[in-house]
């Protein structure tokens, strides 16, 4: 797999992005959430833990893929000739 | 008086346990047949979906149990390909570890998302047997539109190697998606994933294999996060039932998938296509005419 170096900061950023998201939906009820977030209903004292486990994975799945792009660049194996 | 008797919980435990990991669509099953029986049981139901916690958990911890040797595998080759940053060509189960991985995440967003919406916009019955009719076009047009001749298990090549090599990190993210259909009521998970795997050029064989370890986690992971609903308030009531029902859907879901397997070696989709076709064209009639 070809490494990208220049995706990392992005991932990372974008990890911490819907880290932050997913600690909001769990700790905010949905009245309480910004309008534009998805769930928000005004006057509900829901908690949407399901779409902050959702913002959390998002999050994890950039991180790994930060993680990987961490690790040195190797060329893919060609078949020998023989 | 409970809301599931104990011989309601045997049958419905039975059922969801085969029609889980068959191609035919558990949740549509379980939508269609409390109706085909007179059973005042409703999907929307809060005891009921409290019941179904327990039954997919059983089902989940017999596709663990059952491919419990390859998940020690996948699991180590995850760590391996995580400690080196790298996923190396010829390392079979970290490929197939995160072919899973990329296979479950977006089945796993829109499970989490969607499912609540979706199940109530097709709860009904009418709706679950138009959509098991449409599963079984799904699973006709599966074996039709293969897009190469399938991949067959060559002498001494085990099947996660060659699952590891013909599927592509795209083809796990586009079969984790078809997944998602299944929170339609009468459109079958396995069913779309199995049909995935063969648009991808995988054979019946292997592809029912990678679905059944997509399923795992999938599975898993919903009657987890449901869990708390069968232990707490909801629970009152069906707990003991649901305890009978898990013990009856763990038992047909071993039969089920020992029995897939092998029926995939040699067999395709075509008879669960013609099942779904059959009973869902049956019940649309039926269930518009009563």
């Amino acid at each position: 797999m070809t490494k990208r170096p220049q995706l990392i900061i992005p991932a990372v950023i974008l990890g911490v992005v819907f880290l932050v998201i997913a600690i909001v939906y769990w700790t905010t009820d949905a009245g309480s959430l910004p309008s534009f977030f998805p769930g928000h209903e005004s006057g509900s004292t829901h908690i949407h833990f399901k779409h902050g486990l959702a913002a959390a994975v998002v999050a994890g799945a950039c991180f790994v893929f930060a993680w990987f792009q961490t690790g040195e660049d190797r060329p893919t194996p060609t078949a020998s000739p023989d | 008086m409970d809301p599931i008797s104990y011989f309601q919980a045997i049958v419905l435990g039975l059922l969801q346990g085969f029609s889980e990991l068959f191609p035919i669509s558990s949740l549509g099953h379980s939508v269609v047949l409390p109706r085909i029986f007179g059973w005042d049981i409703h999907q929307d139901d809060d005891y009921f979906l409290s019941f179904l916690v327990a039954t997919h958990v059983a089902t989940a911890i017999v596709l663990l149990l059952f491919f419990l040797k390859d998940w020690i595998q996948i699991v180590k080759g995850l760590g391996r390909s995580l400690r080196d940053r790298y996923i190396a060509p010829d390392d079979t189960y970290a490929k197939l570890g995160w072919l899973l991985v990329m296979g479950t995440i977006p089945a796993g967003l829109l499970g989490l998302l969607l499912e609540h919406p979706l199940r109530s916009l097709f709860a009904s019955t009418q709706t679950a047997a138009i959509f098991l009719f449409v599963n079984g076009l799904m699973l006709f047009g599966a074996e039709a539109l293969r897009r190469r001749a399938p991949v067959r298990s060559e002498q001494g090549i085990r099947s996660d190697e060659v699952i590891a090599r013909s599927l592509s990190f795209r083809n796990a993210i586009g079969i984790g998606t078809a997944q998602a259909l299944a929170l339609i009521p009468g459109l079958s998970r396995s069913g779309a994933s199995m049909g995935g795997g063969l648009l991808s050029g995988l054979s019946n064989e292997e592809a029912a294999r990678f679905a059944f370890l997509l399923a795992t986690p999938i599975i898993g992971a919903a009657g987890v996060l449901k869990l708390p609903e069968l232990l707490g308030s909801q629970g009152d009531h069906v707990r003991g039932q649901a305890l009978v029902g898990a013990l009856c859907a763990a038992v047909t879901a071993y039969f089920s998938v020992k029995f897939l397997l092998r029926f995939f070696e040699t067999n395709r989709l075509t008879p669960f296509a013609v099942y779904c076709c059959v009973v869902g064209a049956a019940l649309s009639i039926g269930f518009a005419l009563s």
